[in-house]
This record gives structure tokens, sequence and C-alpha cells, in this order.
């Protein structure tokens, strides 16, 4: 392996409280070194870079650092932070290779900053109409890598390479037309030689895929729909012609198991959201899990977590992959905490159900039955007088990343016990237009609801332990082999938990929402932690003695 | 709305939009929103939970969750109806605020800005029956209000202010918070009793509450922070500390009150 060629002329500091692990080694200058397929499918085993938008390719945001760990996680202090120049909401997960660190920013930016002081090598700035269609914000979560090229997603719906050691821009193209509703916010995923990626528009009437691009020269490989075509089957799931504008967008980055060759990805809310008199049936393949062939994107199985949602309850989560004790044998699983309230355990291989129960408040479904297809509770689709309803519009969870950790064999979700009023409108389809039939309202103020963080046992499907946190989160979730859960909140805190009992070991106040999700990385021997909080990134590791 | 009217309006829109565009603003204010009837507002409201809600909320009363203000009181970006298309037409740069399409059509701007003007209670349009003289001194007086209240910076700290409250509550709102003062409490003004390792109890006005901490203001005006690791226990009290003034003020002695509030504005 030469993922280090200048590995000789590297400088290994050995900080006592790292003495006992040798597991990594970092290069520290010249910074930077190509990203092969080979690095990303063992990326576990580099655990001093973050080298995807979850971590690893199985998406458990779990790293192999253990140098901040439960007995010394109380000694963090800040190191740096990069204050991100247009005011908006960072949503960003950064990526870091050999000491660079990529942040992207609102509205479509990208920054490569020195991964250990936080100063900028180069800036890119997207250039974007004044007229963009975006349902809920200015956000970009995080870039992939793959050489010595970075992958972005724009709000215009353009998917952008961008050489990772100047900036310069080595293609861009259009993904989708944003004036007919479409836009991209989620990193893409690399799998093997080609660049994954999802679109977003599910307010807007959009039918949603998933692409995949050749990352030298931007050529589309294949594109498969999440809405199925005439002739193909799932499209008589649709009334008439309703599976044109039907939605299910699959606007959050999703995983990869290089064993089974298969892409695993959510797709979001049926449309228009609210008013399913439009769209009768079961609406495939919204709201599911969607497993596609590693090369040609076929579509091998499905999993619809809410057959025609009228709660816009997207799973547009991340699929956290791991192999399970269950029942006495191990299993190949993936496991989802959906925005519908229901956590499910379900096999990787053939999409077969295996555990799922409500992990948080819900009112509209009596639970599961035997095949994890949910048992609605009559009346509670919205009205046009209003319905009240939980979880609300925002969901039991959301887009915030998962955590499992292979410690523990835990998983990980932040989780709102909220409800709220659902209206339902008349509308037409109109392209660029919002096309959302309702929408939601809270009876009560935000403080009145319940959130925590909520650890879960897979082979079970039972909550192990919570930690409330208020008003509510929507932060992602990394665990670490030092035995913590860190993740933030809405109030403005970043935190740690004991991943074992959930009990709180360290907390900073950083002042402003957290919405996205930590990472971890080293350099020279020296664990980092990282999250962004309002507009600024912020970097922690532990006080130098 | 009478037939001519409706003839009338494609030129009479035609018109204004060229006095908006070749003109100064003030003139186009003068000529005020030509789409503001029943119908209008309707079409408004319609076009306002399609394209806006989804930020501003279904009851346009804002998002902690988007950064989208409360339209339902006065609003910080605009003081007039021109105000408010311009920001509708061009959105406001830097922020999640955009321009709606260039296609739609100018009218169907204003029929939004008429629902937002519907949002909130213009006091020219409204003829109370209480007295805002006899409501003024109802407030210092047997009311004693200003025990808790302050105005123009005299009087208590045990609730809001109100010096500006005619602007963010209606009649409706202000006569409910007089007689039913439990129902709809803002999480501000709940209380919480904190329970030390000691054992000692402390309860005040709700300041704020976090995930690990909470401030809280004493019957004195003492302000306490407590982080929720060092306390034994707290307890939400999610009622008011305000009581009903049903049994202790007549129906026009409460009227008065409302006039007087109601009364209370910036420009006053």
């Amino acid at each position: 392996m030469n993922k280090f060629p200048l590995l000789l002329t590297g400088i290994f500091l050995s900080l006592p409280l790292q003495a006992q692990e040798d597991e990594f080694q970092t290069v520290i200058t010249p910074a930077f070194s190509p990203v092969t397929w080979e690095r990303l499918v063992n990326a576990e085993n580099e655990p001093e870079n973050w080298m995807m938008y979850s971590g690893t390719l199985d998406s458990q945001r779990y790293s192999r650092l253990d140098q901040i760990n439960t007995n010394n996680v109380t000694e963090l202090e800040m190191k740096w932070s990069y204050q991100i120049p247009v005011i908006d909401r960072a949503e960003t997960v950064p990526t870091v290779v050999d000491g660079i660190m990529f942040i992207t920013e609102a509205p479509s930016n990208l920054t490569a900053v020195d991964a250990r002081t936080g100063r900028v090598y180069w800036r890119y700035d997207h250039e974007l109409p004044e007229d963009l269609r975006i349902c809920c914000g200015r956000n970009n979560r995080g870039v992939a890598i793959l050489g010595e090229t970075l992958f972005m997603s724009t709000l215009d719906a353009h998917l952008v390479a961008i050489d990772a050691r100047t900036g310069n821009v080595l293609w861009d193209v259009e993904v989708a037309d944003y004036e007919a509703g479409y836009s991209k916010t989620a990193a893409p995923l690399i799998v093997k030689d080609k660049v994954v990626t999802g679109i977003a528009g599910g307010e807007f009437g959009i039918r949603g895929f998933i692409d995949a691009y050749d990352p030298v020269t931007g050529d589309l490989e294949w594109r498969t729909y999440a809405i199925p075509g005439p002739g193909e089957p799932g499209n008589e799931s649709w009334s008439g012609d309703s599976w044109k504008t039907g939605g299910a967008a699959t606007w959050i980055t999703g995983s990869y198991d290089p064993d089974l060759n298969l892409i695993y990805w959510g797709t979001g809310n049926p449309g228009p959201d609210w008013n399913g008199d439009v769209r009768l049936g079961d609406n495939l393949y919204s709201d599911s899990a969607l497993a596609l062939d590693g090369d040609t994107g076929e579509i091998a199985w499905h999993f619809q977590f809410t057959p025609h949602d009228v709660h816009d309850y997207d799973s547009i989560q991340v699929p956290i992959l791991a192999d399970i004790e269950y029942q006495g044998s191990t299993r190949k699983v993936m496991m989802w905490a959906n925005r519908n309230a229901f956590f499910y355990t379900i096999d990787r291989e053939t999409g077969e159900f295996l555990e799922g129960e409500a992990y948080a408040s819900q009112t509209w479904a009596q639970g599961l039955d035997p095949n994890g297809r949910p048992i609605r509770v009559p009346g509670m689709a919205p009205t046009y007088e209003g319905i009240l309803v939980s979880p609300p519009i925002v969901g039991a969870t959301n887009w915030y990343s998962p955590g499992y950790s292979q410690q523990t064999g835990l998983f990980y979700v932040t989780s709102f016990d909220g409800e709220q009023e659902f209206f339902k409108r008349d509308e037409d389809y109109e392209e660029g237009e919002r096309f959302t039939g309702g929408g939601g309202r809270y009876n009560q103020p935000m403080d009145a609801f319940h959130s925590s963080i909520r650890a879960i046992n897979p082979a079970t499907a039972e909550i192990e332990w919570e930690f409330p946190i208020m008003p509510r989160s929507s932060a992602g979730i990394t665990t670490t082999a030092g035995g913590i859960v860190f993740t933030g909140s809405a109030d403005g805190y970043f935190f740690a938990l004991d991943a074992a009992s959930g009990e709180e070991l360290w907390h900073i106040s950083l002042g402003a929402r957290v919405h996205a999700a930590p990472m971890t990385y080293a350099i020279d021997g020296q664990q980092f932690v990282t999250i962004a909080s309002g507009n600024v990134v912020y970097t922690f590791g532990l006080k130098e003695n | 709305m009478s037939n001519l009217t409706t003839q009338l309006r494609p030129l009479l829109t035609a018109a204004f939009i060229g006095l908006l565009l070749s003109t100064s603003s003030s003139l186009a204010e003068d000529a005020g929103n030509l789409y503001n009837t029943t119908f209008d507002i309707n079409a408004g409201l319609r076009y306002f939970e399609r394209q806006c809600s989804r930020c501003h909320g279904f009851d346009a009363k804002g998002s902690d969750e988007t950064g989208a203000p409360d339209l339902t009181g006065r609003l910080s970006r605009a003081s007039s109806e021109v105000g408010i298309f311009n920001i509708i037409r061009t959105g406001i740069p830097g922020t999640a605020m955009l321009p709606v399409a260039a296609d739609v059509a100018d009218a169907q701007v204003w029929q939004l800005v008429a629902y937002i003007g519907s949002l909130s209670t213009d006091p020219a349009n409204i003829d109370l029956p209480g007295s805002i003289v006899s409501g003024a001194g109802l407030f210092t007086n047997k009311g004693a209000c200003n025990s808790c209240h302050m105005i123009d910076g005299q009087g208590g700290r045990q609730g809001p202010d109100l010096s500006r409250v005619g602007e963010r509550r209606s009649p409706e709102e202000l006569l409910s918070d007089m007689l039913t003062p439990h129902t709809d409490v803002a999480p501000r003004w709940w209380t919480m009793r904190v329970t030390d390792n000691d054992g000692v109890v402390r309860e005040g006005l709700r300041m704020n509450e976090d995930s690990f901490s909470l401030r809280i203001m004493d019957n004195d005006a003492n302000l306490w922070s407590y982080p929720k690791n060092q306390i034994a226990s707290f307890e939400r009290l999610e009622t008011s500390t305000m009581p009903s003034y049903s049994q202790t003020l007549s129906d026009s002695e409460v009227d008065d009150l409302v006039a007087y509030l109601f009364s209370l504005r910036k420009e006053n």
C-alpha cells in the first residue's frame, strides 16, 4: 500500500495520552495524497482521516480513534475555529484527508483549510442564479473525494468536480433543471469508479432519481428513478399520471456494501406531501430504502417504510450497515430510525424486515405488521380543518446522521416527541412551483415537547437509554472507540455522552444551533473532533500538558 | 367588488405599476394596494400556504426551525405595503428569503401583500368600546398592572414589558390575556422551582432553559443560573403568575384596559 508515500519523512509525536495506540500514523508534510477506491473501502483502518460524509461506506460514523475517551474528554479545549463568510446555517460535515479539511458552506461554496489550524488553502464560490427553487434553506452538507478530485452538489442542481489541490473547477454538469424545482444539497458517495448522487425537490413535484457519474468526464453513467415509469413494476402504485410529479427525492447520502456490491439509498416523501387524494396507491418507491446494484444502478430490492405517506415522513436517513448477532446468528443488517417514528432492522442482503418498534412518540400507526408495514390508525390523514398527529412534519428524526458503535453494538439517534396540526389543501401542479398540498402548525411552544438522544439495540429494537435535551436537536451523531457519543443540540451545545450508559461526560456552549454532525480525525498522533455550530466550524482536542 | 372595478382593475394596475417603475416609492405608497378585497386576501392566503408556509409556518407566525420571522405583527424589514411587495419580489439577499419566480404576476404578489396585511390589526380600522385614558388610570391604580409590567421604563419586572404590546397583540388576545392568563403561557413566563443539592428550594420566572442549564429571576428580581447536573431537581410550572381580572374588574374596566394596551405602539 502506498497511501503514505512520504511516510519516512513524517514526524511522529507520541503524546502521553496516546502512548497505548499505534493503530494510525500520519504524514504531516506535504499534506494530501490521492484517495484511491481502496482507501475508501478501508477507511475505518485510516481513522486519522474522515474521507466521506459518513466516515466509512457503511455509514456507522464510528471512529477507531480513542485518544479522546471517557476518562479524559473533560480535558477538551478549542484548538481553532473557522468563520464561514456567508451567513447562513451550516449543515456541513467536513472531510479530512492527510491534514487538509474540506468544508462546504452555504449556499454552494467550498473551502480547503489546514486541519491543524483552520487556515485557508483555497476557496471555491459557486455562481448561482437568483431564482433558485429550494424548499428549506441554503444548505450544503459535504463533499465526496476520489483521487485528487472533490465532488460537490449545488443548489442549482449541478454536480461540480473540483481539484482538491487548488479549488479549480474540473467539470460542472447540470444534473437536473433547477427551474423545474430540482436542487442538490447532499454529499455524493463514491462507489468504485463512479460518483453516486441524489436529488432534492420533493416539495416541487419532481420525479426523484439516483445518478452515477464518471469522475473524470462528468458523463452520466446510469440513472435510476425512485418512481418507476410506465410498464415498470411499481408504476401501478400511482393513480393516473401522478407518478410524473410524485417527488421521492433522494436528498441525503446513501451507503455501500462492497461485499454485496449494493448501494443503499433513502427516498423522500411522495408529492404533493399532504394531499394523497391525487396520488392513490402505495406510491412506490417514495419513503423507501432502495438497494441498487453497484455497477448498473438496477434496483435489487426495496423496502417501503410509509406506503402512501400523507405526513411528509421522508425516509431520508443515512442507512447504517453492520453485521450483528441476531437470534443466534450473524446477520448483515441495515438499521434505520425513520422520520415516521419507527426504528427498523432489515436484512440488507434481501430487504427482509427483522425488527421494528416505535422509538418516539407517534399517533398515526397502531404498529408494524410482520412484514414491517405500518398498521394505520384510521382518520389521521390531514384535513382541511387540521388534525393533530405525532410525529410532526419535522419528524421523530430527520436527515441528521444517526450513529452506531462497534463497542456497544448500539444505534444512536436524535429523536423528537412532538405533534402538529396537519392541513390538506388542493393544488394543481405547475412546473417550478411548490406542490405540497397543505402544511402544518404547532399548537404548543417548542419548549413544551420532549427531545432526546436515544440508544437502540438493533437486535430487539428496544431503547437502551436516553439522554434528554431541549428544545430539540437537529445534530448528527458520531461514535468513537474512546467509548464516546459526540453530538449537539439546537440550543447551541456540543457534548459527549458515555456510549454505554448515556451518562453526560462533557459539554460546551457554542452559542448557536448545531445543525450538523461531528466528525473526528488526527494529525501527528493528536485526535481532533470538529463540529459546525451556527456559521462557525469548531475543532477541539485535548489540552497539551 | 363591482363589475366596474373588475373591468378597470387591469388598467389601474398597469397605471399603478407604471408609477412604481417610474417614480419614487413614496408615490407608489400613496397609491396603495389595489388588490385588497376579501377575494384578494383569500387568494393571497392560498398563495401563502403554498409558497411561503414551509418557512414562515402555516399560521405565518414564523419558525425557529427555519429562522423565518413571524409575519403577524409589526414587520422589522418593511413598514409599508410597497416595502412588503418589494421584499417578496426581490427577496432579501444573503438570506433564505428568495424572490418569487419572475413569471408570478405583480397582481398575485399584491394579493399576498394584502394577506400579510390582514394578519396584523391596523388600529385605524378598529373602534374599541373602552377609554384609553381610563385604561391608563386602571393600569397604575385599581389594576396595579404596573406592579409587574413596565411601560416606557416604569413598572415592575415580573411580567412582559408592555411598551409596544399593541403591535403584537390584537384586542381579542389582550382580552383573553386578562381574563384567562393561564391559557397559552409563553415559556418565558413559566415558573421554575429548583431544589439545590442542599435542599434549598428557589422559585422564579423561567428566563431561559436549555439542555444543560437554566436561569430564573426570583420575586426580588435576583437572577440565578444553575447547571442542571449540579442541582437535586427542578420542576416546571407551565402556568402564568398573572391573576385573572375577571373577578376584580368590571367588563367596562377590562374594555378600558384593552383600549389602553392596544394603543401602546412605537409611534405613540
